[in-house]
C-alpha cells in the first residue's frame, strides 16, 4: 500500500503533464494533412497552420468587433489549410490523392456529410463525432481548371454557428498565404 | 628492546607471544622464540606480562547472561522489521516533494515556452484571424457554390436527422424529419 502512493503521484504527475502538453495531433478531429502530402508543398497557393494559443487571441481580439466568429473559434484547436492550382500540378495525381485522403479518413471513422461530383468537380465533406458532438470538419475540392483545397478544422464545432459564420463571410483574394509564423515569399 | 639477534627480531618475537602462551605456534617458531626470550630481557618481560593478563582473566569468574535479558533479545530479532518504515516515510516524502518540482518545472517551462516562442506580434494575431476567416469562408463559398446551406443541408442533416428517425422508429411515426428539403431532393446526383 505504502508503495502504491508514491507511484500514483508520479502517475499524476505524468498524466497531469501529458495532459497540458496536449498536442494538436492528439485531438480526434486533426487530419495529418502534411503527412497525407495532399498537394507538393512547393506549389501550394495558401498554406494556413493556426493553432492553440493564437486560436485564443484571435478569439479575444475579434469578440468585440464579431462575436460570433470569435466564439466560433474559442472552441477551435486548429486550423489548417492547403490550396493548389491545378493549372501549376498534375490534376490526375491530385484527384488521387484525394481520392487516398477520402478513404483515409473513412478508414478512421469519418462520416461523409457531403460529397458532390458534378462535371469533374468533386467536393466532400467529413465530421468526426465524439459523443453526438462535431469534433472536426473537413473538407476537400477539386475544381478541374483551378484549384483543389484541403481544410480541416479541428474542435468544438456548433453546427449552428458555424452555418451562420460562413453565411456571413467571403473569401478575400489571398495570394500565396504563407502558413503563420513564417515569412511571405 | 635487544636487536642484536639476528636469527629472531624483536617485532618477530612480540607477535608470537600470544600464540605461544596459547600453545597454538609450532615446534620451530616456539624453538626460536625461546632462543631469544633467553637472550632478551624485554621481550622475556612482555612474555611474562601477557602470561600474568592471561592467568588473570582466566581466574574472572564466568557470568552468565540473565534469561530475561537473552529473551528480550530473541523478541526483538522475532519482531517487526522496524528500521524500514522511516525509510517508507521518507521515501513517500521524496516522492510527494518531486511530483511537486516536477509540476512547478513543467509549469514554468510551459509558461516560459509561451512567453518566449509562442506569443505572437499584433501583426502575427491580425493575419491569423485573417487566415482563419479565409478557411471559414472557402468553407462557406464552396458550399454555396454546390448551392447547399452548410447549416441546414449539411451539418444538422448529419447529426439531427439521424436521432429523429430514430426517435420516430422508436415510437412508430411517421419519420418526417428524414424527408429531403427541396433544395436537397433536387440534387439527387449528389451522395449524402
Amino acid at each position: 500500500m505504502r508503495k502504491t502512493i508514491p507511484l500514483t503521484l508520479v502517475l499524476l504527475v505524468l498524466t497531469a503533464a501529458a495532459g497540458w502538453t496536449q498536442k494538436l495531433a492528439d485531438q480526434p478531429g486533426y487530419v495529418p494533412i502534411q503527412k497525407l502530402d495532399l498537394f507538393p508543398r512547393d506549389k501550394l497557393s495558401v498554406e494556413i497552420n493556426i493553432e492553440g494559443a493564437l486560436l485564443s487571441l484571435i478569439a479575444a481580439g475579434a469578440k468585440g468587433e464579431d462575436p460570433e466568429f470569435a466564439s466560433l473559434i474559442a472552441g477551435l484547436k486548429g486550423i489548417t489549410v492547403q490550396a493548389v492550382p491545378l493549372k501549376d500540378v498534375d490534376a490526375g495525381s491530385v484527384h488521387a490523392k484525394i481520392g487516398q485522403a477520402v478513404r483515409w479518413l473513412e478508414d478512421r471513422g469519418w462520416k461523409s456529410t457531403m460529397r458532390v461530383r458534378e462535371e469533374g468537380e468533386e467536393t466532400y465533406i467529413y465530421l468526426k463525432e465524439i459523443d453526438g458532438k462535431i469534433a472536426g470538419l473537413t473538407l476537400l475540392a477539386l475544381q478541374p481548371g483551378d484549384e483543389a483545397v484541403v481544410i480541416n478544422i479541428v474542435g468544438r464545432i456548433d453546427p449552428e454557428q458555424i452555418g451562420r459564420v460562413v453565411e456571413n463571410l467571403h473569401v478575400p483574394h489571398m495570394k500565396k498565404v504563407p502558413a503563420s509564423g513564417k515569412k511571405p515569399e | 628492546m635487544n636487536r642484536s639477534d639476528h636469527e629472531l627480531p624483536c617485532e618477530e618475537a612480540l607477535d608470537f607471544l600470544e600464540p605461544y602462551l596459547d600453545g597454538d605456534l609450532p615446534v620451530a617458531e616456539a624453538s626460536r622464540l625461546r632462543e631469544h626470550l633467553e637472550r632478551c630481557p624485554d621481550c622475556a618481560a612482555e612474555l611474562a606480562l601477557a602470561a600474568r593478563i592471561q592467568r588473570e582473566l582466566r581466574s574472572l569468574p564466568q557470568l552468565d547472561c540473565p534469561p530475561e535479558v537473552l529473551e528480550k533479545v530473541r523478541e526483538t530479532g522475532r519482531g517487526e522489521v522496524v528500521p524500514f518504515r522511516p525509510r517508507e516515510r521518507v521515501g513517500l516524502r521524496i516522492a510527494a516533494v518531486a511530483a511537486v518540482l516536477a509540476l512547478a518545472v513543467g509549469g514554468a517551462a510551459l509558461f516560459l515556452r509561451f512567453e518566449r516562442r509562442d506569443r505572437p506580434s499584433p501583426q502575427e494575431i491580425a493575419q491569423a484571424t485573417a487566415e482563419a476567416r479565409y478557411a471559414l469562408a472557402y468553407i462557406g463559398k464552396v458550399t454555396r457554390r454546390t448551392r447547399m446551406n452548410l447549416q441546414e443541408e449539411v451539418l444538422q442533416k448529419r447529426l439531427v436527422v439521424p436521432a429523429s428517425r430514430s426517435v420516430s422508429r422508436t415510437l412508430g411515426e411517421t419519420p418526417s424529419a428524414s424527408v429531403p428539403s427541396s433544395a436537397a431532393a433536387g440534387r439527387l446526383d449528389k451522395e449524402f
